[in-house]
């Protein structure tokens, strides 16, 4: 499964969700599905689930997707304990496994090495947990996490490679463009 | 399932014994539409928690790694929402690259309170480095701090804090003194 295709996936069924993109190729997969509630990251590794949790926590009325590494939630996996003791229903937390660190010349971290990320999720107290790899199974189990009302995380494993796209590096108009999105009178769904 | 919402977050504080410097705290978060608390706690904090916990305003999120408040408030102020950061100074360290790199690069305005151990009357010789470290980290990030002392001016200087913060669009640092919170009576 390639990332980029699965990430097709996701702006498809996304609705009016927020995304929020994890650092590195995780956000710049999510660049040709550009749109004004997608939130990319600049550095600030292991942030994009802390960051879905909080805007999780102030728009109940929203599904919250955050696209992370593998690498980046092993840089903070108490964040998933933080969002099962937050209370958080609203969040779909997809976390791309690669078998590593991709960026920096694919170094192996986690699954390559046995750690099974769907299962942490689970121990974290995760209502819904999944691990994918193919595009069909990662469809059906996407459309029905978005649709849901229970907290998911959906690991899919990808396969090795780099993304090509990058956003803007100009971060507060990233931020202001999110954050105008996400208001009554702003922008809606792009 | 666990029901997370009946389980209290401020743990064996009582909200009666609430000195009068978190009151105060409260009061100035409060007139600012601070409603959110992102924590990990000390025993300083711990007290100020009762007292919010036991005011349905306050919303808490007790965090398990210092930088995780970092993203959090993040996303808060994404979706519309004020809130503060409250941790101890050793904790600062956990945090810095979120700070630097997602705070203070994309601008997300928040008040980070550090309970500062390390200064006045400590017993614990691995709090010293770190705590002494405070100023010189936020110095280096360039982010703005006061240290509170007294309870005399604590509103004016709170409150000018915040309305600092928000205009400059940045989190700025409010240290509270053992000379303000009291120290451990352990030799």
């Amino acid at each position: 499964m390639l990332r980029l295709d699965a990430t097709r996936i996701v702006a498809e069924l996304a609705g009016e969700a927020p995304i929020i993109g994890g650092v590195g190729n995780n956000t710049f997969d999510l660049i040709p599905f550009d749109r004004p509630r997608n939130f990319y990251m600049w550095n600030s590794m292991g942030m994009a689930s802390s960051i879905g949790l909080g805007l999780a926590l102030v728009r109940p009325d929203l599904r919250v997707i955050v696209l992370d590494g593998d690498g980046s939630i092993l840089m903070n996996l108490g964040s998933l304990a933080t969002e099962r003791a937050s209370g958080v229903a609203n969040l779909v937390h997809v976390i791309w496994d690669n078998g590593g660190w991709e960026i920096t010349g694919a170094q192996p971290a986690g699954s390559p090495f046995g750690v099974d990320l769907e299962a942490v999720a689970r121990g974290c107290g995760f209502a819904r947990t999944s691990t994918v790899d193919d595009l069909d199974a990662f469809r059906r189990v996407f459309a029905e996490a978005i649709s849901d009302t229970r907290a998911w995380a959906i690991v899919g494993k990808v396969d090795p490679g780099d993304s090509p796209y990058r956003p803007s590096k100009n971060c507060t108009r990233l931020r202001d463009r999110f954050r105008t999105s996400l208001e009554p009178e702003g922008d809606g769904p792009g | 399932m666990t029901d997370v919402f009946s389980i209290k977050r401020s743990g064996r504080h009582e909200a009666a014994s609430a000195p009068a410097w978190a009151r105060t705290l409260l009061d100035v978060f409060r007139a600012e539409d601070i409603h959110n608390l992102v924590f990990l706690p000390d025993t300083v904090m711990g007290r100020l928690l009762a007292l919010a916990e036991s005011d349905t305003y306050f919303r808490l999120v007790g965090v398990h790694r210092e930088e995780e408040a970092v993203g959090i408030l993040t996303g808060m102020f994404m979706g519309g929402q004020r809130g503060a950061m409250l941790i101890q100074s050793s904790g600062l360290g956990n945090a810095l690259n979120a700070l630097g790199s997602l705070a203070m690069a994309y601008r997300i305005p928040f008040p980070l309170l550090v309970s500062l151990r390390g200064e006045l009357g400590e017993f614990n010789p691995a709090q010293l480095q770190m705590g002494r470290a405070v100023p010189g980290c936020l110095d280096a990030l360039n982010i703005r701090h006061v240290t509170l002392r007294s309870e005399t001016d604590l509103e004016t200087i709170v409150s000018g804090a915040l309305k600092t913060c928000y205009t400059a669009e940045e989190p700025f640092g409010l240290l509270l003194s053992a000379q303000l919170t009291g120290w451990k009576p352990e030799k």
